[in-house]
């Protein structure tokens, strides 16, 4: 059986540089299943969607919600092909009411141990409308590898310079934070891969560099401590979100490759300044991520934190506006005092602002969004910051014999696209 | 982040969106002939729906489960002080009401209001 599985492309932030990784979602769906069924995978933010390719069942993997109107368009297509269509991911998730409508079938939760008997539907042609798998979580020991054989891997390459490669620990999280749907997702339950599955996962992956998806890996020391043991071996270099703020831990990161974290920085106080300084007394760099319009702050604090990051030595920071996601608690807030005045999704793309904020207008916020990331990235800008933290990898690299020089054959490509000489 | 007790008087189970198990703190005071329902969001020790997003489905269930009639309800949502650093958890009370087409209507609640109602 052939199985068409896409990924749906999604516009860009503008003025801002783009990277297009491999997509993990679908290729950890894929895996789930069965192994007679023959994938043919197009992410359409690099490679373009042939609705004539010979298959019999479409799969639409969906992550934002920026990425489900055009996955609504592309299903269209292909049901008036006559192909039958199912949807599943992250933001078919939480948008699950509205995906039905142009959907054959909407899968919803985790795939794992799952998909035997969907096919199995498809064949008999009792697909179900719904399988809703929502807060049934499969057994964690039931994830196994991704399938990353199905990325066609020259379109993840900026100039012979291979993308990281994503890569998840953990599953749910026991957090409940404002802006975040992860907890209704994943469960509120954080849940490791046992380190052996973890450990077989790793093994199967070239990248030298990764990003460890997971949402936050500070949620259970001891698991935490010996994740990072068993990578040492690996000697990868690797990306993630926050590490714990334990010295034993940070060492042990730093040991394992971390490369650089993501850390929210949502106020000027001297923990935030001490804890991106021991990140980087270990050797890790730091990528802010800065969320701006929440309700308590105003635009002398925006201003304010905005200079507050250039004085603690960031590596790089990363804006966005606060967007008010189904099943949030800020979207909720956000609902019982009608705020929301834009539900188009291809705006929810965390850039641009959908509600109205507490302590301004909207269209300030959007200037201030603006105003900060021209004012952090005016000495330097996102791509010279960038080259740094690139050139401290490579260097690490270098030492441990690691290091892989760039793909002449792809110097003059960038995701697919050739590259066009500024002269 | 864990909601004082003293919110609700019992901890209700209700079948959230896509019938995930979902809980909130429930408290319900008589006030003559009319009976308050007080739902309050538990956030990590809710495991699926918000009491916002379950909206009227989550009403209809407690008055199925309670026994209690429809039109002889106010029905309030709150959202506890949880004792976070963070301001977005301070507690707020909403009154809500429900259209034909079972949409919410929600009106936040004054300070004199809450104590008034809660005494």
């Amino acid at each position: 059986m052939k199985f068409k599985l896409i990924y749906p492309k999604w516009e860009k932030l503008r003025g801002q540089t783009t990277f297009n990784l491999p997509p993990h979602g679908p290729v950890v769906f894929a895996a789930a299943l069965p192994k007679d069924v023959q994938i043919s995978f197009t992410d359409e933010n690099v490679d373009t969607i042939n609705f004539d390719e010979d298959c019999d069942f479409v799969g639409i993997s969906m992550m934002l919600s920026t990425q489900v109107k055009r996955g609504w368009a592309i299903a269209d297509k292909f049901r008036k092909c006559g192909k039958k269509v199912i949807f599943g991911g992250i933001s078919t998730m939480l948008h699950a009411e509205e995906t039905t409508e142009y959907a054959d079938s909407v899968f919803l939760g985790e795939a794992e141990g799952r998909m035997e008997g969907v096919i199995n539907d498809f064949k008999n042609g009792t697909l179900k409308k719904i399988y809703n798998f929502m807060g049934k979580h499969p057994a964690i020991e039931a994830v196994g590898p991704a399938r990353r054989d199905l990325y066609n891997r020259d379109l993840y390459n900026h100039k012979g310079v291979q993308m990281v490669d994503l890569f998840h620990a953990s599953r749910g999280c026991r957090f409940s934070c404002y802006p975040c749907a992860v907890s209704y997702l994943g469960g509120r339950v954080f849940r490791p891969r046992p380190i052996d599955k973890v450990v077989e996962d790793l093994a199967t992956i070239e990248n030298n560099r990764l990003f460890v998806v997971d949402n936050s890996l500070a949620q259970d020391k001891e698991w935490e401590m010996q994740l990072f043991k068993e990578m040492i071996p690996f000697k990868k270099k690797w990306i993630s979100h926050t590490i714990e703020d334990d010295p034993k831990i940070l060492d042990l990161a730093a040991q394992a490759g971390a490369w650089y974290v993501y850390q929210a920085v949502y106020d000027t106080s001297e923990y935030i300044k001490e804890r991106i300084k021991r990140y980087h007394d270990y050797g890790i760099g730091v990528e802010g991520t800065i969320l701006l319009g929440l309700d308590n702050q105003s635009e002398d604090d925006i201003k304010r934190l905005i200079d507050f990051l250039l004085e603690i030595d960031l590596d790089l920071a990363e804006f966005t506006v606060m967007t008010p996601f189904p099943h949030t608690k800020g979207h909720d807030d956000m609902v019982r005092e009608n705020r929301i005045f834009d539900h188009d999704w291809d705006h929810y793309n965390a850039g641009q602002v959908v509600f109205h904020p507490k302590q301004m207008t909207a269209d300030k916020l959007q200037e201030l969004y603006n105003y900060a990331w021209t004012t952090f990235y005016a000495d330097e800008s996102q791509e010279s910051k960038m080259m740094r933290l690139f050139t401290k990898v490579t260097m690490r690299e270098m030492e441990d014999g690691t290091y892989r020089p760039r793909d002449r054959r792809l110097v003059n490509k960038s995701f697919g696209k050739k590259v066009t000489k500024k002269i | 982040m864990k909601v004082p007790e003293k919110y609700y008087d019992e901890i209700f189970e209700f079948k959230g969106q896509w019938e995930i198990l979902s809980k909130c703190g429930l408290k319900i005071v008589n006030k003559g002939d009319k009976n308050l329902v007080i739902v309050t969001e538990l956030y990590q020790d809710n495991p699926g729906t918000s009491v916002t997003a379950a909206g009227y489905s989550l009403l209809k269930q407690i008055c199925e489960e309670k026994g209690l009639s429809l039109p002889q309800i106010v029905y309030l949502e709150c959202t506890p002080d949880t004792n976070s650093v963070l301001s977005f958890y301070d507690e707020q009370y909403f009154e809500v009401r429900f259209n034909d087409t079972f949409q919410a209507d929600y009106r936040k609640l004054s300070k004199e209001e809450i104590v008034h109602i809660l005494n």
